[in-house]
């Protein structure tokens, strides 16, 4: 992700691509055992840090990037907290019906939210796609033939866009009516969907039948890289880093809970 | 003309995915990756209303996986491109994070399923419907686990599960339909399938 935009390199950066994703990965798995909402706060923070401190990304980007959190915690608790089931009835009005289970529900789900973004939003802001396909290739033995298709797709993004734009030309010296409303979108979704996928299809159908006649596809012999991705010493201390952090989070969590409860269950 | 049928069981063997199939099928999903990072925001703004009309708009993210197999038509085209896509909305920075592939790779399995099931060889609306609900089923599966939606109130839980079920009916299954139909016109999808069993078929009848 925004490739164009400069940024410091810090050491997460350099962390092994493939181990980066494989821990996201696993933290997800990680939020999904974790029913004990102090708990969660804390692996939430422990998710934000990293973020806030290692992206290399000066400070008031990284807040428009991360502006959608706050959305996205809301999004994820109001629903839980006004529809979910309980005992203890704080509010009720209508079919609203808050309970001292469900809010504490919902708080949870913010957290997992939060710590889901944040972790994603780290990965995204210091993984480059060319690195991870070729750390994949490397590490997972991914066929060069998935590999090398993302990163031709990746490069066919801003002619995606370019061809996006003409045909937004296009349809606008065209001129014409269209009706309005939800059979205007649908017709205007058809509009622009169908030529540009056409278009993509054709594309990558070329693509392939330029890369087959370089003789890509044959898969004979063993390849060789241009960049060759290793474990480094960053992945002792990433590896360290979620290690330690979990652990803390787990032991903290229970043992100093914030909240008066103990798992959302 | 003894020597084509002959290739009418070789392309049945050769199943396999091409490189142009896998070119095709992750350009394809890279289109859907950017419209489902799109499509969080909306969600998520349509979210605290609380009573699921955002479900309705969720089968959107389904959409890749039955789309790229009604374009393709071979075994895992539909977990490729739902992995693919979902990887792509990470990579844009989508607000479900890393998250959304695990969920990508369980709606892919889910939509390729029912493609199985009917041997890969049939892509009507009705297989499309029935593989989108795979999807829907397979993503309700993990928002059990990641949302507790099973313990929302009967009515709400009820309301949500129904919602999806009919947002990923209309938007991944009939709607991806109508899109391939729609691009079968075009005369691109003859790229993809050149030329299939029945038409040798219809050579040596």
């Amino acid at each position: 992700m925004n490739l164009s935009f400069p940024y410091r390199e810090t050491w997460l950066h350099r962390v092994n691509p493939t181990h980066k994703l494989a821990v996201s990965a696993l933290l997800f798995l990680l939020v999904l055992l974790t029913h004990d909402p102090n708990v969660m706060l804390l692996l939430a923070v422990a998710a934000l840090l990293p973020l806030a401190l290692f992206s290399g990304h000066p400070p008031l980007r990284l807040l428009l990037y991360a502006s959608p959190f706050l959305l996205l915690f809301v999004s994820s608790a109001s629903g839980m907290m006004m529809f979910g089931s309980g005992e203890t009835v704080w509010f009720q009005y209508g079919l609203i019906r808050i309970t001292e289970e469900s809010f504490y529900r919902g708080l949870h789900l913010g957290f997992r939210s939060l710590q889901v973004a944040a972790v994603g939003l780290a990965f995204a802001l210091t993984t480059r796609p060319v690195a991870l396909f070729y750390s994949l290739m490397q590490q997972l033995q991914l066929p060069a033939r998935y590999a090398y298709s993302f990163l031709a797709a990746f490069n066919m993004l801003p002619l995606l866009a370019e061809e996006f734009v003409t045909l937004r030309q296009a349809l606008q010296i065209r001129g014409g009516r269209r009706p309005r409303g939800l059979r205007g979108l649908y017709e205007r979704l058809r509009m622009y969907a169908i030529p540009l996928l056409a278009q993509c299809i054709r594309r990558a159908h070329r693509t392939a039948a330029a890369m087959g006649a370089k003789r890509f596809a044959s898969g004979a012999g063993a390849r060789t890289f241009y960049y060759r991705y290793r474990l480094s010493a960053a992945d002792a201390g990433y590896a360290l880093y979620v290690l330690a952090s979990t652990l803390l989070a787990w032991q903290l969590g229970q043992h100093w809970p914030l909240l008066p409860v103990k798992s959302v269950v | 003309m003894s020597t084509a049928p002959a290739s009418g069981r070789a392309t049945r063997a050769g199943n396999r995915l091409t490189l142009a199939d896998i070119l095709v099928t992750i350009v394809v999903s890279v289109v859907f990756g950017l419209v489902y990072k799109i499509w969080g925001p909306m969600y998520d703004v349509l979210k605290p209303l609380g009573l699921h009309a955002e479900q309705l708009s969720y089968g959107m993210w389904f959409m890749a996986g039955t789309f790229a197999f009604l374009l393709i038509r071979k075994p895992g085209v539909a977990i490729l491109a739902e992995v693919a896509a979902a990887a792509i909305e990470a990579f844009l920075g989508g607000s479900w994070g890393i998250s959304t592939l695990w969920y990508g790779l369980f709606q892919g399995l889910g939509a390729e399923l029912f493609f199985a099931l009917f041997l890969y060889r049939k892509a009507g609306p009705i297989v499309a419907v029935l593989a989108s609900v795979g999807a829907a089923v397979a993503s309700i599966f993990i928002d059990r686990y990641y949302g507790y939606i099973d313990q929302l109130a009967f009515w709400n839980y009820a309301l949500f599960v129904s919602m999806r079920l009919l947002g990923s009916v209309v938007i991944a299954g009939l709607f991806a339909w109508a899109l391939a139909r729609a691009l079968e016109r075009t005369g691109v999808t003859s790229l993809l399938r050149p030329a299939s069993a029945k038409d040798y078929d219809a050579l040596d009848g």
